[in-house]
């Protein structure tokens, strides 16, 4: 009887894995038909050695490797998403602390403050930054009406005003992790620190920032993906002269029609991207080797 | 409590009927449509406020726009590989030969035109019509600047620090970086020349920046010299921008666009009687007057006040290029500008 049961259990199980196996055939069959078959479309693309697609060579490899300006371009594009990995990790530990500590209320006050730019577009609050920054906005007419400046800071179309618009406009892919983790962090453990003769300092080294490591880095990879390939605020704020991999990538596809070329470029943009992923998961497992 | 009869042969079937309708593919035109690209923006909005109707008036054919720019039309069109997306293309004359090129269109029969004999001569041909003249000049801010008088003006105090300069992506920036060239010696062919005055002028300038900022940048205050079309400035104008268009020494530049059927249309006859209404004197007189401001190429209708020309005959007088030398080169200019430019 008791071996009828598991034989049935057994049975049950085999079929139930069979199910999962198949419930998950639609959507294995839809990745494969609408990403990897693209990605590997965009890869044989790649190959091509002109605009019409009819000969097959390494040549536009060749041409965006050997050119130390696309080279520096998708170097540019890393550090990009580095320092505005950094930079909004400056602004949002301290926000996460305040959360940390906050009642519910103000947490509630604070969420819904951060997830507010999130409800417009990405479009709109980066022409509103064209408004912050440019020589005639709010940051310059504040600096020359206070003084401190004699004729207005270039801001627009620098690679600081860029980090600063960009920190501001990911800020909440990074937050957002960091609280989902941190509110899971067990009061006890600052507590014991403090009351062991920790200081504040030591207590959020030694206890808070291990322990939301796994969050920093699930908010830091959202942010460095999306800040590299954020193509309207480079272009719109960084303007002309500071060249990014996505316009690159626009230019060579939509403006000259030289496809095989764009397609290298956004195989080196994909590829930088996942590198920045793995070294921002490595660092993570520096500081908490046994989390992240 | 009652049990739900659905089952999962149920949900397969029904994901299955769902799934099985997208595979039927595009449902057939039905007859008397058309579907036209149009650029984004105020073309749009006047050819979906007055196009339209005209053609369902006249034809009772319904017009269904598509907004894409010139370039993203090309790429669409490309793309499809010979299964049209729309039936009409819209375009300015670089990305004009790059369709014609590729053979993007169908060959162009002006006869079933009824008003292509009101037309420049020329403006009709075997791949298209012209529907709209763009004239490109100096755009500046009267109040902060005077006016300027010749393409080197940008290039010296008080305009370079308030330049916004952009590069040859678009038609506009790329007739007049032509014009800057040859104002220092260079040709339609040749912009070596412009390349070495922007180098000297770098430090100077307020910003180089992608052609779908220069508004903005304008309105914002960060440019107040720049060089575009007369829709953009118009269109500028018309939201309280201090801004003016001046006409260099050397002359404005002028350019038409037009419009094409695509290789393999649906709607080859609609798509004829869509340009035709285009082009007709009514449509091209209510398109000068909307918000729009596009410049007609019927020869009956009456330019209004304050147009930058008289009468359409001045247009013949206008700077124009042969976008057949310019697009060869222009893939190797473009990439030239974004090294040149960059810090």
């Amino acid at each position: 009887m008791a071996g009828a049961a598991t034989a049935a259990m057994v049975r049950d199980g085999q079929a139930g894995e069979r199910v999962e196996w198949r419930l998950a055939t639609p959507l294995g069959a839809a990745y494969m038909a609408f990403f990897a078959a693209p990605l590997l479309l965009l890869a044989w693309i790649s190959f091509y050695e002109d605009n019409e697609l009819t000969r097959l060579g390494p040549g536009q490899w060749l041409k965006f490797l050997s050119d130390p300006f696309y080279v520096g371009v998708v170097w540019r594009t890393v550090v990009l998403g580095l320092v505005t990995v950094a930079a909004a990790t400056l602004l949002t530990y301290p926000l996460a602390l305040i959360f940390y500590d906050a009642g519910p209320r103000v947490r509630k006050l604070l969420l819904f403050i951060v997830v507010l730019p999130l409800l417009t577009s990405v479009v709109v609050r980066t022409f509103a930054w064209i408004a912050i920054l440019s020589r005639e906005g709010v940051i310059n007419q504040s600096l020359l009406w206070l003084g401190l400046t004699a004729s207005p800071v270039p801001l627009l179309q620098t690679q600081h005003g860029l980090v600063l618009a960009l920190m501001q406009i990911e800020m909440p892919l990074m937050l957002l992790p960091l609280l989902t983790v941190m509110q899971n962090i067990d009061r006890s453990l600052v507590e014991a620190s403090r009351s062991l003769g920790a200081s504040r300092w030591r207590t959020f080294f030694r206890v808070l920032l291990p322990l939301s490591v796994p969050g920093w880095v699930a908010g830091a990879t959202l942010v460095f993906a999306s800040s590299t390939t954020a193509f309207i605020s480079q272009s719109v704020i960084g303007g002309g002269r500071l060249v990014f991999l996505p316009s690159v990538i626009w230019q060579q596809a939509m403006v000259i029609s030289n496809w095989p070329f764009a397609a290298v470029a956004s195989i080196m943009l994909l590829a930088s991207v996942l590198l920045g992923i793995v070294a921002l998961g490595a660092l993570g497992r520096l500081i908490d080797p046994k989390g992240a | 409590m009652r049990q739900s009869n659905i089952t999962r042969r149920t949900i397969m079937k029904a994901a299955a009927a769902v799934g099985g309708t997208t595979l039927l593919g595009r449902p057939a035109y039905a007859k008397g449509n058309v579907t036209a690209a149009i650029y984004p923006g105020t073309w749009d909005e006047q050819y979906r406020a007055i196009v339209a109707p005209a053609l369902k008036k006249a034809h009772d054919i319904d017009l269904a726009l598509e907004p894409l720019f010139a370039v993203d039309q090309i790429a669409k069109a490309v793309a499809s590989r010979g299964v049209s997306p729309f039936d009409c293309f819209v375009l300015d004359p670089g990305p004009r030969v790059t369709a014609i090129e590729r053979g993007l269109f169908e060959p162009f029969d002006g006869t079933k035109l009824t008003n292509a004999g009101k037309l420049p001569a020329g403006a009709v041909d075997n791949w298209g019509a012209a529907v709209n003249s763009q004239i490109v000049g100096i755009a500046y801010n009267p109040k902060k600047l005077p006016k300027p008088k010749s393409w080197k003006d940008l290039f010296q105090e008080p305009y370079v620090s308030r330049l916004g300069l952009t590069g040859f992506q678009t038609t506009f920036g790329t007739v007049s970086l032509i014009e800057m060239a040859k104002a220092f010696g260079g040709s339609e062919t040749d912009v070596e020349p412009i390349f070495a005055e922007i180098k000297k002028i770098l430090p100077k300038i307020a910003a180089v920046t992608a052609p779908a900022a220069l508004p903005g940048l304008f309105q914002q205050g960060q440019i107040d010299v720049t060089y575009t079309n007369t829709n953009n400035i118009d269109s500028l104008k018309r939201r309280g921008v201090d801004i003016e268009l001046a006409i260099p020494d050397t002359g404005a530049i002028s350019f038409v666009t037009t419009l094409h059927i695509v290789k393999g249309a649906e709607n080859k006859d609609n798509a004829y009687k869509y340009i035709d209404t285009a082009i007709s004197a009514s449509v091209q007189e209510a398109l000068l007057k909307s918000s729009a401001v596009l410049l007609p190429v019927h020869k009956d209708v009456v330019l209004t006040e304050g147009l930058p020309i008289k009468s359409l005959d001045e247009l013949a007088k206008f700077v124009t290029h042969d976008w057949t030398k310019i697009n060869p080169q222009r893939a190797a200019w473009i990439e030239r500008f974004n090294k040149e430019v960059t810090k």
